[in-house]
């Protein structure tokens, strides 16, 4: 996502997604033009250039301050393809989705203007654990779909948010929505899109793109499992406990097991809706991954399996033990497992994220499809002034060295923009050819000069931790200051 | 050009003499009056004469030109300003020698004309060059000026007549900036609006550059 300011919503994060609650009140307020213009008495007393630095496009906020979409987490969900695990590599529709996913252009005003896409809930197709917007949260990683603030027309007027899901392996886990109210994925992202955020109706082949995106989102691989969903040979005595506890009958109804909904020869779903006391009829959940995609149940209202587990005990009087319970924890955290659940942001992998968008353009020009053509220039144009924001100018006080590589950086990414725009400007007047020229030009320096001056100047860039928090300290306490 | 470099050197003189006449008011209103000048010149002085520009002009955080000496004159209201006078009024007028004698080419002006467009759209829209004088908004609509005159003078009618319809976008989408120029203070003024008017006018001379026998105008000075 962009680093689109907005007053009071914080997009930092730390490096650990599993302390999330610990740091969810450390809100890193941004602000906008707009408000250091109120402040300006009190900013003058910094760097002048320093205080305006932030605030990259001065909008202010359509979001309630206080809001924490946690867009600045340097070490985010890694995103495995199955196309690309299968050694291939991701097709143009796949791309084509990931692009639309990551784009608040296919959204309704508000969520536009405040820069959302799929991908702000979803990070690269997983959950977001810290994400808070106040009014629509009641704790961190849950949202209400049917508040007020996105959609009036879609306001229930009830509070009743309900945790961000992982996309991984979605292709297995059908029907979709908590309480698996529909069918198709298809259908679903349209809901999403048109009910929830109020966007435009999507065209066909974008909603299209977006279903081969999802479905292409691999679970990642958890060594712990073996085939058919049982436990691999090096797991624990403690997991192994557990797994005969996870299928064993319930005491007083031998009809339920745990594994009897969460089966686990099929990516530990069953499919169906069931009421475990919890206030109504949820769909059951996956637990492949689950160790990364709490908070837990519908609601998000559990954040450890240790909480899960007595809710179980106590719903359906399972008499477990205390040994029972840490062995049924051990094997749920055996199988939630995955291999490299995160992965540093860096030069490299947002070149890639940017050149796989990008990459749509190989295929929109010579089909002469505007409309991708144009949803491609905007996402990536947004990306790719993201991207230049992470190598601070010379009038911030916080990054010192490194300033001439800085800005060759910077200007760099500022000429492909504008190469980038001028693909936009000449294919919206029907000339293709053209276009496919400038494509050329684009694609020349993407790939050429521009990673030697970003991996360059990357030791002093906003990917460097140390930078990174430098940075966000210095601009909380310049903001600290100006509120005083 | 040689117009507008007069009048910056004229109030630049006048400026000097306000500050020995100890004449807070009368100083800053010179200030003013010769920024006029030079902010429709930067078309041609960013891209023919980048050591000069940055002498006399050189922001943010600058000690020295037009605005180290506007964070004494505005900022302090301080006449300790003589020495940085003096060496504004040398440049000035070492440039006034010098536009009536360097070799205009029209890549050079182009250049100039696409580099002052984006930095209208990119430094100077989040809060202003003259921030203590409180002019900023004076500064772009006197860039988006000289732009269009120089536009207007050396390129519309080539433009014109190889790609009206191009011709029309790059008027219209100077006309654009204007019209968003036309507020009352910075506080009123859409920065994304200002800014993608900016850029846009930029892309459309990019594109124009080889329609009218020129190269693709460069950004090299303006993002620095």
């Amino acid at each position: 996502m962009n680093p689109r300011l907005r007053h009071g919503v914080s997009r930092r994060s730390d490096t650990s997604a599993k302390d999330s609650t610990k740091d969810a009140d450390i809100m890193i307020r941004r602000t906008c033009w707009t408000i250091c213009v109120a402040l300006a008495g009190l900013l003058l007393a910094l760097p002048l250039r320093y205080a305006a630095s932030f605030p990259v496009d001065g909008r202010e906020t359509v979001l309630p301050s206080g809001s924490e979409l946690n867009e600045e987490a340097l070490n985010v969900p890694r995103e495995q393809f199955h196309s690309e695990a299968a050694g291939g590599r991701k097709s143009y529709l796949i791309n084509l989705g990931d692009l639309a996913f990551s784009s608040s252009a296919i959204l309704g005003g508000v969520a536009r203007q405040a820069g959302i896409s799929c991908s702000t809930c979803h990070v690269n197709g997983a959950s977001n654990p810290k994400l808070f917007v106040p009014h629509l949260s009641t704790r961190p990683g849950n949202f209400d779909t049917t508040g007020h603030l996105f959609n009036p027309k879609a306001d229930n007027s009830v509070l009743d948010p309900v945790r961000v899901p992982s996309l991984r392996g979605a292709r297995y886990l059908a029907p979709y929505g908590n309480d698996g109210r529909t069918a198709s994925l298809r259908e679903f992202i349209h809901n999403v899109i048109v009910n929830e955020f109020a966007g435009p109706e999507p065209p066909p082949a974008i909603l299209d793109a977006m279903v081969t995106y999802i479905q292409d989102i691999d679970f990642l691989r958890d060594f712990a499992l073996g085939p058919g969903g049982r436990l691999a040979a090096q797991a624990s005595d403690a997991a192994r406990r557990g797994e005969v506890l996870f299928a064993k009958p319930f005491p007083h109804d031998p009809s339920l097991s745990c594994a009897g909904c969460h089966v686990p020869s099929g990516a530990f779903v069953d499919h169906v809706p069931h009421d475990v006391g919890s206030g109504g009829l949820f769909k059951t959940p996956t637990l492949l991954n689950a160790d990364f995609n709490g908070p837990y149940f519908h609601d998000g209202r559990y954040d450890s399996y240790d909480q899960v587990v007595a809710h179980f005990d106590r719903v359906f009087d399972l008499g477990l033990s205390a040994q029972d319970r840490n062995d049924l924890v051990a094997y749920l955290n055996a199988i939630g497992n995955a291999e490299r659940p995160y992965e540093y942001e860096g030069v490299a992998s947002k070149l890639k994220e940017i050149g796989d968008f990008a990459s749509v353009l190989d295929t929109a020009i010579p089909a002469h499809d505007s409309d991708v053509i144009s949803l491609t220039v905007n996402t990536v144009d947004l990306e790719l002034r993201e991207l230049t924001e992470q190598f601070p100018d010379h009038t911030d006080p916080s990054v010192t060295g490194g300033q001439q590589e800085r800005a060759r950086a910077r200007s760099a990414l500022k000429d492909l923009v504008l190469r980038l725009n001028r693909i936009g400007a000449v294919a919206s007047a029907g000339e293709f050819d053209e276009a496919a020229a400038e494509h050329r030009n684009f694609r020349n320096l993407s790939v050429g000069p521009l990673p030697v001056l970003l991996h360059a100047a990357q030791p002093w860039s906003l990917f460097n931790p140390t930078i990174h928090d430098a940075h966000y300290n210095a601009l909380q306490q310049m903001l600290q200051t100006a509120g005083k | 050009m040689i117009n507008d470099i007069d009048q910056a050197l004229a109030g630049a003189r006048e400026l000097r003499d306000r500050i020995v006449a100890h004449d807070i008011a009368g100083a800053q209103k010179a200030w003013i009056a010769a920024r006029v000048g030079w902010e429709r010149s930067e078309v041609f002085t960013s891209g023919f004469v980048p050591q000069l520009d940055d002498a006399i002009d050189a922001w943010p955080d600058a000690t020295k030109g037009f605005h180290g000496i506007e964070a004494k004159l505005f900022g302090a209201n301080s006449f300790d300003v003589q020495d940085q006078i003096g060496a504004l009024i040398q440049n000035l007028a070492n440039l006034d020698q010098q536009i009536r004698t360097i070799q205009l080419t029209a890549q050079g002006l182009l250049n100039g004309v696409t580099r002052l467009a984006y930095e209208v759209g990119d430094g100077k829209v989040d809060g202003g060059e003259s921030r203590f004088s409180g002019t900023s908004l004076d500064d772009m609509r006197n860039n988006v000026e000289g732009i269009e005159l120089a536009y207007r003078i050396v390129f519309a009618s080539t433009l014109e007549a190889s790609d009206p319809k191009l011709a029309g976008t790059v008027q219209g989408e100077i006309d654009r900036l204007k019209q968003l120029l036309t507020v009352e203070d910075l506080k009123q003024l859409d920065p994304d609006a200002l800014r993608k008017a900016s850029e846009d006018l930029v892309v459309t001379l990019q594109i124009a550059g080889p329609k009218i026998g020129l190269s693709t105008p460069t950004l090299e000075e303006a993002t620095k």
